[in-house]
């Protein structure tokens, strides 16, 4: 809902003229006439929306009517009172705008005090320590998001570790395949929602095959860049490309038939976070190089598991693990983390330091 | 639109507003089925029901009618706005839908177990409801309402649980044990993936620790139910670049593991110990691995936890996640008064926020828990709009088995039993609060931001991080140290 702010205008919409209309709102004269949400309306509109129940309760024709304020439209409640329900606490988000906004407005008021009170040596300390204050939290902030970077990652590294191993064993169970547990009825594949995922350089279904018998097989899938593609989420480490394969000959036994539902439904799932744009922009993490060490299965269960510290940095911790700075989730609504996203508020931090124009 | 709330903030970083009520628009929902007339429901009749409930519509709905929202800037174009009336009039309709269906589940719920029980209706209801819900297509609404309308079958019928037997599953019965490997294991990614649940319960508790254990060589973590064991991967990754404090901390790990629990989901508890040790290895994170083993009425036994001087101790009680099992409450009050003689430094508790239970008896919970799934489905849905398929594998993996299970309790204890949240039992047994620091809230307000704006996070008390869906809270994050602790 906020309009980005650029610093330097950081006062615009301060600048421009209000006017008070006859029902005592407060309208901006710039070109597209803005409500403004004073302290007295506001007021108003919280005792509103208590006297109606809370703001879940409440709704904007009858906050409207209960607050009986004239030209007072249900659109501009709407917004408000969605603000109102997200941020009942002042700073819920920490979005670039509001953040930046606030830091801009709490700096600019203590450049402020110091402008409007030269000869009074403690509102200057004060002030100063208030902006010491934000520029130590801002710091701050910037440690804690790396570090969230880190361990998101760390976790994603161990995801990987689980869905590898879990391959394996399907893997071997496939080898050993006889009896299959209960797959269930799960009749005629359903092809529909394979379209779900639209340009996802999906493999036409014929093409794909289990997990191909062997690790050989495996190990030879994952240089294909395609399966990037597939499933960003590693969980194409399972799934072979089309080869011919000791179960499948020329068509398909019904034993494979539903397997391949089984994985299609894995694949399907898991793929279907991959990015709508690039289907071969990598996520995170990328597949497994084949030099992992899939020999390495530890010994036999013991109640204590003692691990060396490896301080070569070399085995599972390899390049594979280098994934890129950008902090990037599969959300297609929200823009990835990125580095650059906070440096605003840096910024505006040493711009406001040297700012000593009053405000308002 | 600018719209500024001007000296309405402080530039406060280190304390926030408290809430302490919960909100609900449950008391609109409710309707006893007195309202509906004769036993014998006529379904063609309900359909005039838009009349009768037109006020409650619009007291639930955000928007107004098309011809408010006409009123917008004067940019916008005409068309747009009128665009903006045909989708809200069909939203309207689906959200009448969706309220039709939740009036029916509380009807059937209210016939299970209400005032004038009667079976033959709960049945007669849930057919009508099978009718129009389906657990893998649809809205979200219909395919939460399959999943609640299969739980209640399964009480209707005395089948305690319920599990997937009619018609959730097109094959065979399906326990969420039985659950395919690989459907467990995309399931959970995915929901890793598109909810903050897991990361936010596991972050939380790991920055407590990290701080807690800032200045120690020697870390020792009791861990109630370590599942696939993610939660230690980054808190390992934080240990091994700490910058401050004796480098390389060792760290060791107690998993509580249960003898009767059948197959694990993930794996089994050797497995996930095994996992552990490669990843510290990976890192260069000293460390071991222990497992508790829990006979089968799961009393813990403090004494039988191997301890080491000069360790900071630990106690993990993560509950609740979406892909957690259900853990009986004697099994977890066992564990936290065990963790009490140990004097450990930190407990980090993560569990799920009831809405206030009040005397709605079955019915008030029954509701409860319909406003609660609601959430993470609508949280699931808001974030991941697209992709239907992956979110009906991740509520048909783990959430319709918790709805099934939940409902399944709270029928049997006729929502008499007062659930009080562990939360305050460990306030009440004379566990110390620990102070949720900035970084902490920071670090949770970051991660919901990664998610979507539609996530909130609140401390409803000094020591507690709530996670919430818009207006429903669902996910409580608490930090105590013991009694006798000085920390």
């Amino acid at each position: 809902m906020f309009q980005p702010k650029k610093p330097s205008t950081m006062n615009s919409h301060d600048r421009a003229m209000c006017v008070q209309g006859d029902s005592g709102l407060v309208l901006t004269t710039d070109p597209k006439p803005r409500l403004r949400w004073t302290v007295e309306l506001h007021e108003r509109f919280v005792d509103a929306v208590t006297q109606l129940g809370g703001p879940d309760k409440a709704t904007p024709k009858t906050i409207m009517r209960v607050m009986g304020v004239k030209g007072l439209t249900l659109y501009h409640l709407k917004s408000h009172l969605q603000k109102f329900r997200l941020g009942k606490q002042p700073h819920k988000e920490f979005n670039d705008h509001s953040i930046k906004d606030d830091l801009q407005r709490n700096a600019a008021s203590s450049s402020g005090m110091i402008a409007r009170s030269m000869n009074d040596n403690s509102h200057m300390v004060d002030a100063t320590r208030m902006q010491m204050e934000v520029q130590r939290r801002i710091h701050e902030q910037l440690e804690v998001q790396r570090h969230l970077q880190l361990r998101i990652e760390a976790q994603g590294k161990y995801m990987q570790s689980i869905l590898e191993k879990a391959c394996q064993t399907l893997a071997g169970e496939n080898m050993a395949a006889g009896g299959y547990k209960g797959m269930g009825n799960q009749g005629v594949p359903d092809m529909g929602a394979m379209k779900d995922f639209g340009p996802l350089n999906f493999p036409p279904f014929q093409d794909l095959n289990i997990y191909g018998g062997d690790q050989l097989d495996l190990q030879q899938n994952m240089d294909r860049p395609s399966l990037d593609a597939f499933m960003p989420n590693n969980d194409n480490i399972c799934l072979g490309k089309k080869r011919p394969s000791p179960y499948s000959g020329s068509g398909k036994s019904p034993l494979i038939w539903s397997d391949e539902l089984r994985l299609q439904d894995l694949g399907t799932a898991a793929s279907c976070l991959g990015p709508q744009d690039d289907p071969f922009k990598s996520e995170q993490m990328q597949i497994a190089p084949p030099s992992i060490d899939r020999s390495t299965d530890l010994d036999p269960i013991s109640d204590i598991y003692e691990a060396k510290p490896v301080l070569s940095g070399d085995g599972m911790g390899d390049k594979k693990y280098e994934a890129s700075p950008k902090l990037e989730r599969p959300s297609p609504r929200r823009a990835p983390l990125q580095a650059d996203r906070m440096n605003p508020m840096i910024n505006s931090g040493s711009v406001a330091q040297g700012r000593n124009s009053p405000y308002g | 639109m600018a719209m500024a709330i001007d000296n309405a903030f402080e530039v406060d970083f280190s304390s926030y507003s408290t809430t302490t009520t919960t909100t609900t628009t449950d008391d609109d929902l409710a309707c006893t089925w007195n309202d509906w007339g004769s036993p014998v429901v006529d379904w063609d009749s309900l359909s005039s029901e838009r009349d009768e409930f037109q006020d409650l519509i619009e007291s639930m709905m955000d928007d107004g009618t098309g011809i408010e929202l006409a009123r917008v800037d004067h940019e916008t174009s005409n068309s747009v706005s009128i665009d903006t009336m045909v989708a809200d009039e069909e939203s309207n309709r689906e959200d009448f839908k969706g309220l039709r269906l939740v009036h029916l589940l509380i009807a059937a719920a209210e016939a299970l177990t209400g005032a004038n029980k009667s079976r033959e209706l709960a049945r007669v209801i849930l057919v009508r409801l099978k009718e129009l819900v389906s657990p893998n297509d649809g809205t979200n609404m219909e395919r939460l309402a399959a999943y609640f309308t299969e739980a209640l079958q399964g009480l209707l019928e005395g089948s305690g649980g319920g599990h997937g037997k009619h018609f959730i599953t097109n094959g065979p019965h399906y326990h969420r044990d039985e659950h395919h490997q690989t459907d467990v294991l995309a399931a959970f990614q995915l929901l890793q993936d598109m909810s903050p649940y897991v990361k936010f319960g596991h972050f939380t508790a790991n920055q407590a620790i990290l701080e807690a254990v800032a200045h120690d060589r020697r870390i020792h973590i009791v861990d109630y139910d370590i599942m696939e064991g993610i939660q230690w991967a980054s808190l390992m990754q934080a240990l091994v670049s700490r910058k401050d404090g004796p480098p390389a901390p060792h760290l060791r790990i107690t998993a509580l593991s249960r003898s009767g629990s059948g197959r694990r989901s993930i794996g089994t508890i050797q497995e996930t110990g095994r996992r552990l040790v490669a990843f510290a290895a990976s890192i260069g994170q000293p460390f071991s691995f222990h497992q508790y083993r829990l006979d089968s009425d799961e009393t813990f036994r403090p004494s039988a936890v191997k301890l080491v001087r000069g360790e900071a101790l630990v106690i993990n009680c993560m509950l609740h996640l979406p892909h957690f099992s259900y853990r009986a409450p004697d099994s977890v009050a066992s564990f936290l008064t065990g963790a009490k003689t140990l004097d450990p430094r930190l407990v980090t508790l993560v569990e799920e926020e009831v809405g206030p239970i009040g005397d709605g008896g079955f019915v008030g919970r029954f509701m409860d828990s319909l406003h609660h799934y609601s959430a993470v489905y609508d949280s699931l849905e808001a974030g991941f709009p697209m992709q239907g398929r992956a979110r009906a594998l991740v509520e048909r993996v783990f959430l319709g088995p918790r709805i099934a299970g939940s409902l399944t309790r709270i029928y049997r204890t006729r929502g008499e039993e007062e659930s009080c949240p562990w939360s305050e039992w460990l306030a009440a047994v004379g566990f110390k609060p620990v102070n949720i620091s900035f970084a902490n809230h920071c670090q949770a307000k970051l991660l919901l931001g990664l998610f979507n704006d539609g996530y909130s996070v609140e401390e409803l008390a000094n020591n507690r991080l709530v996670l919430g869906w818009k207006s429903r809270r669902l996910l409580s994050a608490s930090i105590w140290t013991s009694p006798d602790s000085d920390f």
